[in-house]
Order: C-alpha cells, then sequence, then structure tokens
C-alpha cells in the first residue's frame, strides 16, 4: 500500500469509527508492536526531543564557560584592561547634529561600496568569462583561460599590488577603482567556474529546441538558457560574495580607509586592541549573514514551479 | 534572401548522397538520398539504431552531415551559417521529449520565437498562440507551466509552438514515444489533422497504424540506408525486401 493510500486510510478511519475499531485497524493492519504505535511512539519522540534540546543547551552552556574562562584567563596573564564602554564612540557618536557615523561605520560603507561594485563586476567578468570558454572561437578561449590561469595562481595580494602600482598609474586609476577592479578580477574568475558549470549543466534539448525554432544563440541564452542557469548559480555564488566582502579587508593595504583599516587605525589610537577587533569581526559577521539571507530570498524569486 | 538552387519545383527537401559518421568511425547513416514532395506525409520507419531520427536531425542542421548535400526549400544546408539559421526557421521540429522550456509559461513557450524570430508584437504573438492551443485542444492551460501538464498535453503544447512559426516542413522525431499509453492518440489525432490540413510532414515513428493510415509514402531504413520505400499501402501488404519482411513480421 502507497503512503498514500495509507494516509487516506487513516483519515477514513479516523473519521468513520470509534477509538476502539481504530485500535483494532491500527493493530490489525500495522503488525507494530506495542510500543511502536502511534501515540505512544509520538510522546517517546516528544520525550526524546526535550531530552535532547536540554543536552544541547547544557553542551553549549559548557562550552561558552570554557571559552569564557580561557579568554578570562589570557586577558589576567596579559593584564588586559577590558574597556567596552570606550567602544561605542568608534560605531557612532550623538552630538548637536544627531547621530553620527563614527569611524568604523564610515570604514563599513567604503567596505559594502567596494564590495557591491566588486560583485557586480565580478559577476560581469565571470559571466563574460564563461561564454568566452563555452565559444568555439580560439582566440576567446585563449584569453579566457590565460585570464583564469593567471588569476587563480597568484596571490590577490599581489594583484592589488600591480593593480594599484602599476596599471593604476598608466590608466589614471583611483585607489578606490583600482581597489574594486582587483577583487572583481579575482573574484570574476572563481564565479566563471560557477557560470560554466551551471551552463553546461542545462540539458542539450533545450539548445536543440531552440535552434529548431531558428532563435539566435544570443537569444538562446537570455531567454532560455541563463533564466535556467541562475538558479543553479545563485547559492555558489554567495559563498563568492562572503569570499569578496573578506577578501576586501585586503584593500586596507593600499591606503583605503575601510572598515579593517578603520579598526587599525583605531586600535593604534586606542590600544583597545581586543575590543576593536572583536567588534570589527562581528561587523564582518553580520554582513556575511545578511547577504545569506539576500541569496536565500533571492533563490526563492527564481524558483521554477514545478 | 539567399540564393535558392534550382530544383525539382515540386521537391521541398531534397536529399542526395548524405552520410553521417559519429566518433569512433561509427556510420550513423549512409549514402542516403530522397525528396520529399511538398504536401507529402513520409513515415520513416526502422528498428532502433537505424538511423531515422539521426537522418531527420539532419535535415534542419541539428546534425552535421559528413558527406553529401540537403536542399530544403531551395536553400543548401551547406556551412553556411545564415542558410542553416533560414532553414531552420522554414522547418519545425517535434521531439521525442518534448523539450518545452519549463520555466516559462505555455503561452510564453509558443510566443518567445514568433516574437525573437518573426518579430512579431506581443498581440500578434497572443492571437497565434491562442488560436493554435484552440486547435491542438488545450487552450485552458495558456498559463500553466509545463511541469503541471501531462505528457500528452506537454507534447501538443511543442507541436503548437513549432507550427507558431508557420513553417513550411514538420519534423515529428518519435513524438509519442516518451508518453504514456493514453497519451498517445490525442497526439497523433493533432499530428492527423496536420497531415489532413496538407502539411508537409516527415514522422520518425513506432506507430504503425498511424503510418499506414496518414503517410502517403513510408521509408524503411536499416544500419543507416534506406532498404525499401513505397507507398504506404503497398508497402506494408506487399514489402519486396527480406529485412523489411522481417521487420514487418516482428512488429505486426
Amino acid at each position: 500500500m502507497s503512503r498514500r493510500h495509507a494516509r487516506d486510510a487513516g483519515v477514513a478511519a479516523d473519521a468513520l469509527l470509534d477509538i476502539g475499531s481504530l485500535r483494532r485497524y491500527t493493530e490489525c493492519n500495522s503488525a507494530m508492536p506495542m510500543a511502536k504505535r502511534p501515540h505512544i511512539r509520538k510522546f517517546l519522540s516528544a520525550v526524546r526531543a526535550r531530552r535532547r534540546g536540554l543536552i544541547e543547551i547544557g553542551e553549549f552552556l559548557l562550552f561558552a564557560a570554557i571559552a569564557a574562562v580561557v579568554v578570562a584567563i589570557g586577558t589576567n596573564n596579559l593584564q588586559y584592561n577590558w574597556q567596552w564602554f570606550r567602544v561605542p564612540r568608534y560605531l557612532f557618536t550623538t552630538g548637536p547634529d544627531g547621530l553620527r557615523a563614527g569611524v568604523l561605520l564610515q570604514g563599513l560603507v567604503v567596505t559594502i561600496q567596494i564590495s557591491g561594485l566588486g560583485l557586480v563586476l565580478a559577476a560581469f567578468f565571470g559571466l563574460v568569462t564563461a561564454l568566452f570558454r563555452l565559444s568555439r572561437s580560439f582566440t576567446a578561449n585563449a584569453v579566457a583561460q590565460i585570464y583564469l590561469e593567471a588569476v587563480r595562481n597568484t596571490p590577490l595580494l599581489i594583484q592589488l599590488f600591480l593593480i594599484y602600482f602599476v596599471v593604476a598609474p598608466i590608466v589614471g586609476l583611483s585607489p578606490f577603482w583600482s581597489a574594486v577592479l582587483a577583487l572583481s578580477l579575482f573574484e570574476g574568475a572563481y564565479a566563471s567556474e560557477i557560470m560554466r558549470g551551471a551552463i553546461v549543466s542545462i540539458p542539450r534539448h533545450q539548445w536543440e529546441s531552440c535552434h529548431s525554432l531558428g532563435l539566435t544563440s544570443t537569444d538562446t541564452y537570455r531567454f532560455v538558457v541563463l533564466p535556467q542557469a541562475i538558479r543553479r548559480i545563485l547559492p555558489p555564488l554567495t559563498g563568492q560574495a562572503v569570499s569578496l566582502v573578506k577578501d576586501s579587508a585586503l584593500v586596507s593595504t593600499i591606503a583605503i580607509y575601510d572598515l579593517t583599516m578603520a579598526g587599525s587605525a583605531t586600535v593604534s589610537n586606542t590600544f583597545l586592541t581586543f575590543e576593536i577587533w572583536f567588534t570589527v569581526a562581528a561587523i564582518y559577521l553580520l554582513l556575511n549573514g545578511v547577504l545569506s539571507l539576500l541569496s536565500h530570498l533571492l533563490e526563492r524569486r527564481f524558483e521554477v514551479v514545478t | 534572401m539567399s540564393r535558392r538552387i534550382p530544383v525539382e519545383p515540386d521537391h521541398i527537401i531534397s536529399v542526395r548522397g548524405i552520410t553521417k559518421n559519429y566518433p569512433g568511425g561509427i556510420q550513423a547513416i549512409r549514402e542516403i538520398t530522397m525528396d520529399v514532395h511538398r504536401r507529402e506525409v513520409v513515415c520513416v520507419i526502422g528498428p532502433s539504431g537505424s538511423g531515422k531520427s539521426t537522418f531527420l536531425r539532419c535535415l534542419n542542421g541539428l546534425e552535421q552531415i559528413d558527406a553529401g548535400t540537403i536542399i530544403v526549400d531551395g536553400i543548401p544546408l551547406d556551412g553556411n551559417r545564415r542558410h542553416r539559421d533560414e532553414i531552420r526557421r522554414e522547418v519545425g521540429m517535434v521531439f521525442q521529449s518534448f523539450n518545452l522550456f519549463p520555466h516559462m509559461t505555455v503561452r510564453r513557450n509558443i510566443c518567445l520565437a514568433q516574437k525573437r524570430v518573426r518579430g512579431k508584437s506581443d498581440e500578434e504573438a497572443f492571437a497565434v498562440t491562442h488560436a493554435l492551443l484552440r486547435r491542438v485542444g488545450i487552450e485552458e492551460k495558456t498559463d500553466a507551466f509545463p511541469s503541471q501538464l501531462s505528457g500528452g498535453q506537454q507534447q501538443r503544447v511543442a507541436i503548437a509552438r513549432a507550427l507558431a512559426m508557420n513553417p513550411k516542413v514538420m519534423l515529428f522525431d518519435e513524438a509519442t514515444s516518451a508518453l504514456d499509453p493514453e497519451m498517445i492518440g490525442e497526439v497523433l489525432a493533432v499530428m492527423r489533422d496536420l497531415a489532413l490540413e496538407g502539411m508537409t510532414m516527415v514522422v520518425v515513428t513506432h506507430e504503425m497504424g498511424f503510418a499506414r493510415e496518414v503517410a502517403d509514402r513510408i521509408v524503411f531504413m536499416d544500419e543507416g540506408v534506406i532498404v525499401e520505400e513505397g507507398e504506404a499501402d503497398e508497402f506494408f501488404d506487399a514489402p519486396r525486401e527480406e529485412r523489411t519482411k522481417a521487420f514487418l513480421s516482428k512488429i505486426l
């Protein structure tokens, strides 16, 4: 009997029979031992779930306690003087003209700008590279391949320096745009592999339908292949976006006042080493959390009706 | 418009000695020569692996041929991409696995090529789409997605999608092979109507009853060659070749 039938039968039994005959029905049809009967099983699993929940809470508290002790011992040994009350003014200040962003939040804005622009450009570079690699043109293939190998086999920091110190003076690029360009070229290389994978995963017969209708390759990509590929691209691309946000910390090395740079400067001004770096880490964590949430919403938006 | 090649004016498809090799040296089809007349219905039958689907897919350039010539409506199907695209606009194709676009509604499936290839406006494309859906008997499914339709309904949408381009020839590649038995009839009925209206059709099929009833001519293929061809009744009642007799005795 299929599950569906079994459920229907159960519903029917509930509606038509009294409890006694329902029990007889269950007994003769399920051949289950007493302890496995539905209501008993439900109760047992509830008890088990509650016990499991208590264990989880206990484990977590134990872990938190150990972590707290370790930090406490560490700071004690370092003679560290926690001064959390001094942190908020670096996040925001209240003055006669209302609420104003502190250095850390100003840095965060720069980080978000660089990451946002970097993400858009990375998606563009990724898509172009993916299409180049899928094209039949030898030149396009070669360009894409060289780009991929060069970017993936050199450190991002070196790429950043090359663009900032070599390319930027030649073409007159500002430090900000050097940073955006370096990050997007780097992440674009990885994004292109994700996109290429998603594009080739679209079944061949989708192409054939389009060909047989006389659609051009451009139209086939635009209306049929890419819309279906996007759904497969989004989840892994979120990972890339998160990487991009984290890697953007490197731009502090070329004198851009991003979140990391702001943190670093604040630490040297105030010696609040622990407090500021914990705060900076928490801000990055929050930013990436929001990013993951956004991608989850987008994913739902692109879901194909099934 | 490209230069048209003078062929017998009555021949819409003219195939001369085409050969197609698969990698590994396997010959899918060998030296096939055949003509299709305007308004003719040709059914291609044969055992699986005989190359009949490959042959059909060569006719609109989904497979590249290694030797021979194909001329469709006066346009040669050579290496020239313009020629190939022009032929594809005039030749509709229906696949075994329907191949609808899963992320589009039925209406958008049918409108897409009309708008992008034929340059029709929304209103024109909608009008054609509704007329065609009525014709294949599923106008109530206009806004459904393919996955919400039965196999038979999907295949009828696929036929409507091909017809929306107003093709001069329709190719059917085992259009009913992937369907549940109870849905084969509704698709065959649509194909039969199409044949009666005078559409030129090349149909690869395993449905012998349909072939006998609808086809003007039967082509029997085996091992990549045309073994025998002839008028439908004659072909089924009095096959000449031994291989044809053996095939027919197995399936009838």
